[in-house]
């Protein structure tokens, strides 16, 4: 009988840990601005920035100067033609090259399309004509908009003008046919329809959101503790050590429950807001919001246990917000990694986060489909999870001791005296 | 007034000596995510994206799409038995693009009944998407005029008239300021010197913010004769030398030693660099005098400084955006960074091109006058919350 009623007691007094802990950490939240500025602005501001940053993610009717030296109906067809896509504009209409240059450095266009003089006659004498195009490499969708919008005027333009010569040479219209587009194409692009910029960043930009804002808040309010010589981790006093489960898992259940919270106002109301696709459905969401947000809350507690002081973590570590971006390879295809990043990414819980958030959310795809990123966030968690009780164990043997203290007191010491000696070298002058 | 400078200069090394973040720590940072962009893109182009192939026909000729498809540089085949796999495999982000080729596809062009083919892209990794795209459409193309050119010549047209009939036009592209369509030069162009003014804001407000957070500020402004202006010249000359030394290294590391196409000259992106560090300063200055809580500064730095990536305007161009954020994109060194850079990097129009963006980017050096009176107060009183 004794057992049970220990283990009674003892699940008691682990509860009372587990929720006293967890409570102080939300007072600390709580009571700490910088960190409600993070959570507020950052957490739930943040991605309605960025969607109304890119509200519009299509470019359409790029401005483009056209010289027509040729002036011949084939090349006037073509101008309107390309007048008419959604991608481009004439903007103006240039009687020389140098005219149009100027207005390209001046940036009212964006691209040039130049017919030689003997475009028209080219194409009379059936060779191949060819058109310049100069594009503006300064945003790489200018020059996609001006690719799209030429190619497509130029295929279709290939079709007639073949369509027309096979006539002359005697061909039936529907035997030209069969010769010009032997093999019809249908092109689908199902998740992205229209390319827009939108979709295809704010896909991977949202969960970011989640790991970057949780791990800067946190790793403030541990700079914090340390600044005032507590200790990010301190065990309840009266079990002499023990006890570390209850610290890791109730400091990371104040953020977890905070977070999952922040997760569903990104991943559900956000979206709504914005028209932004939501092809998941909402169960298999929140099952891969709790791994994420649990695989985050175990990586942040890890790596801010590093954290001394509490504005450092800017200092040092903002720049993790754009390489990991890049490393959810939203961008640059994962295949094209280089070996070396691609072993680091496998330290962000944001790769594999995001890529099965674009692939549950935006490509619609069920559980099944981002099994291999829960799997991985599952393996990643347990050793965060195991690292993080690390850290809190070392911090309370080994960092957290008396003699640390005395070099910190020594420290600040110094830093006062350097003042003071300042000032008195300045008296002296 | 130079003897008040130059000790609060000196005082400023004597704290750097004492707290290795300010050069140790942002000087690491800078090199670790140069590094990284520099590494991350060196291929330039991406190479061997996975195309999901799924062959209905497993003729000759759709075998020899499939092997072409494989050979191009751009793609790397993976075939697949059925298009539901296929799909899945796409939706899982491991397929770029998925090529259905029909059941009777070779017999159907044989005859004439033009047999539709149909492709899938996942636009939702870009560049992997849109690459992909490209090559699949050219490979159709090139199949399509293959038998074009059998039965033409079947019919007798000679070699020679051929080109015409199969390519009546041909498009010349010109790619102005990044001749390979590197992605590498694309962003790295803009992700370093990004880099920089993000350090530049934070470490700024950090080292104006710390002499509140530690109550120093008095002594500071013993130090600098009870002048707020020697104050912040002195601090401001130390991390001005500093920025500006990484600064101009990473023009030289960009332009000279990488060789990324420049058209104009360096000394005028030397000026823009030096331009955009002073008008960060200036920025930090303001955040961290209108807000002299350490750390409440240096969170509004950070989300200051993140924003800058996306509102300078090389990525999504800032016309496409609303217009509010148009407005808004113009407190923001970088975009006239930006701005300048393409003037003088891609079109070298020299003076008469970028003279507006230098303005924009000196007037930002007039922001801290009007919050120089509250920083003075600040430090002299003491009198913000230092948690």
């Amino acid at each position: 009988m004794k057992t049970i009623s220990d283990i009674k007691r003892f699940i008691k007094q682990w509860w009372k840990d587990f929720w006293g802990i967890c409570c102080h950490e939300w007072k600390l939240i709580a009571h700490d601005g910088g960190v409600l500025i993070i959570f507020t602005i950052g957490a739930l501001g943040y991605p309605l920035l960025y969607n109304l940053m890119y509200y519009n993610g299509v470019l359409e009717n790029v401005a483009v100067a056209v010289v027509d030296d040729a002036n011949c109906a084939e090349s006037r067809r073509y101008i309107r033609e390309v007048d008419a896509t959604r991608e481009l504009e004439i903007a103006c209409h240039c009687a020389t090259m140098e005219e149009a240059e100027q207005l390209f450095q001046q940036r009212k266009v964006n691209g040039i399309i130049y017919f030689p003089k003997d475009f028209g006659q080219k194409l009379a004498r059936m060779e191949t004509a060819t058109l310049s195009i100069y594009a503006d490499m300064s945003s790489f969708l200018y020059y996609k908009n001006l690719m799209m919008g030429a190619n497509f005027v130029m295929l279709h333009e290939i079709g007639k003008i073949q369509i027309e010569r096979y006539a002359s040479a005697g061909f039936t219209e529907e035997q030209s046919m069969q010769l010009v587009s032997a093999i019809p194409y249908e092109e689908n692009n199902p998740y992205n329809r229209t390319f827009s910029y939108t979709i295809f960043f704010l896909s991977a930009a949202l969960l970011m959101v989640v790991q970057q804002t949780m791990f800067y808040g946190m790793s403030m309010l541990a700079g914090t503790q340390r600044e005032e010589h507590h200790s990010f981790a301190r065990l309840p006093s009266q079990l002499e050590g023990a006890g570390i489960n209850r610290v890791v898992l109730g400091r990371g259940f104040a953020y977890g429950l905070l977070y999952v919270a922040i997760g569903m106002y990104i991943a559900f109301i956000v979206p709504v807001l914005f028209d932004f696709p939501q092809r998941g459905s909402f169960w298999d969401i929140l099952v891969l919001l709790l791994f994420f947000t649990t695989d985050c809350v175990f990586f942040c507690s890890t790596w801010s246990s590093f954290i001394t002081r509490r504005e450092t973590v800017f200092i040092l570590l903002l720049v993790m917000s754009p390489v990991a971006m890049f490393l959810t390879s939203f961008s640059w295809p994962t295949t094209s990694f280089p070996f070396f990043w691609k072993c680091f990414s496998y330290l962000l819980p944001s790769t594999f986060g995001c890529q099965a958030f674009i692939n549950l959310n935006t490509a619609g795809g069920d559980l099944s489909t981002i099994q291999p990123q829960i799997i991985a966030m599952t393996i990643q968690g347990t050793l965060y999870y195991l690292t993080a009780c690390l850290a809190v164990f070392a911090e309370n043997r080994f960092i957290h001791s008396e003699k640390v203290q005395r070099i910190k007191a020594k420290r600040k010491a110094v830093l006062r005296r350097l003042d003071t000696k300042v000032k008195i070298t300045e008296n002296n002058e | 007034m130079w003897k008040y400078v130059k000790a609060v200069a000196i005082r400023e090394l004597r704290i750097w000596a004492q707290r290795p973040i300010y050069f140790v720590g942002s000087l690491g940072v800078i090199l670790f995510g140069s590094i990284f962009f520099l590494t991350f893109f060196k291929a330039g182009l991406p190479s061997k994206l996975p195309i999901g192939v799924v062959d209905y026909d497993r003729s000759s000729l759709s075998r020899n799409f499939t092997r072409q498809l494989d050979a191009t540089q751009l793609g790397e085949v993976v075939r697949f038995d059925d298009f539901r796999t296929a799909r899945e495999a796409m939706q899982r982000g491991e397929v770029t693009s998925v090529c259905v080729i029909p059941d009777n596809f070779s017999a159907d062009i044989q005859a004439f009944r033009r047999p539709t083919f149909t492709f899938y892209v996942n636009g939702l990794y870009f560049v992997g998407g849109s690459l992909a795209y490209q090559d699949i459409l050219t490979m159709i193309n090139l199949t399509s005029g293959a038998v074009q050119k059998q039965v033409l010549t079947a019919k007798g047209v000679s070699e020679h008239d051929m080109m015409g009939r199969l390519r009546p036009v041909n498009i010349d592209v010109h790619r102005i300021g990044n001749p390979m369509t590197n992605y590498g030069v694309y962003l790295n162009n803009l992700l370093l010197p990004g880099l920089l003014q993000m350090m530049i804001i934070l470490v700024t407000i950090y080292a104006f913010g710390t002499e509140l957070k530690y109550s120093t500020s008095r002594y500071l402004m013993e130090t600098a004769g009870g002048s707020i202006l020697h104050a912040v010249s002195g601090k401001l000359l130390v991390y001005t030398l500093y920025f500006t030394a990484i600064g101009l290294s990473m023009i030289l590391l960009l332009y000279s030693w990488l060789g990324y196409p420049l058209a104009g000259s360096i000394w005028n992106m030397f000026l823009d660099m030096f331009l955009m560090i002073l008008a960060c300063e200036s920025v930090a200055l303001t955040i961290v005098g209108l807000i002299p809580v350490c750390r409440f500064a240096i969170s509004i730095g950070a989300l200051y400084s993140v924003l800058g990536f996306s509102l300078a305007g090389f990525t999504l161009p800032v016309e496409a955006m609303l217009p509010f954020l148009q407005g808004i994109s113009t407190i923001f060194p970088l975009r006239h960074y930006y701005l300048f850079y393409v003037q003088e990097a891609m079109f070298a129009s020299g003076f008469a091109g970028w003279y507006q963006e230098a303005i924009h980017l000196l007037l930002f050096l007039f922001l801290p006058v009007f919050i120089l009176k509250r920083l003075e107060n600040a430090y002299i009183n003491m009198d913000y919350p230092k948690k």
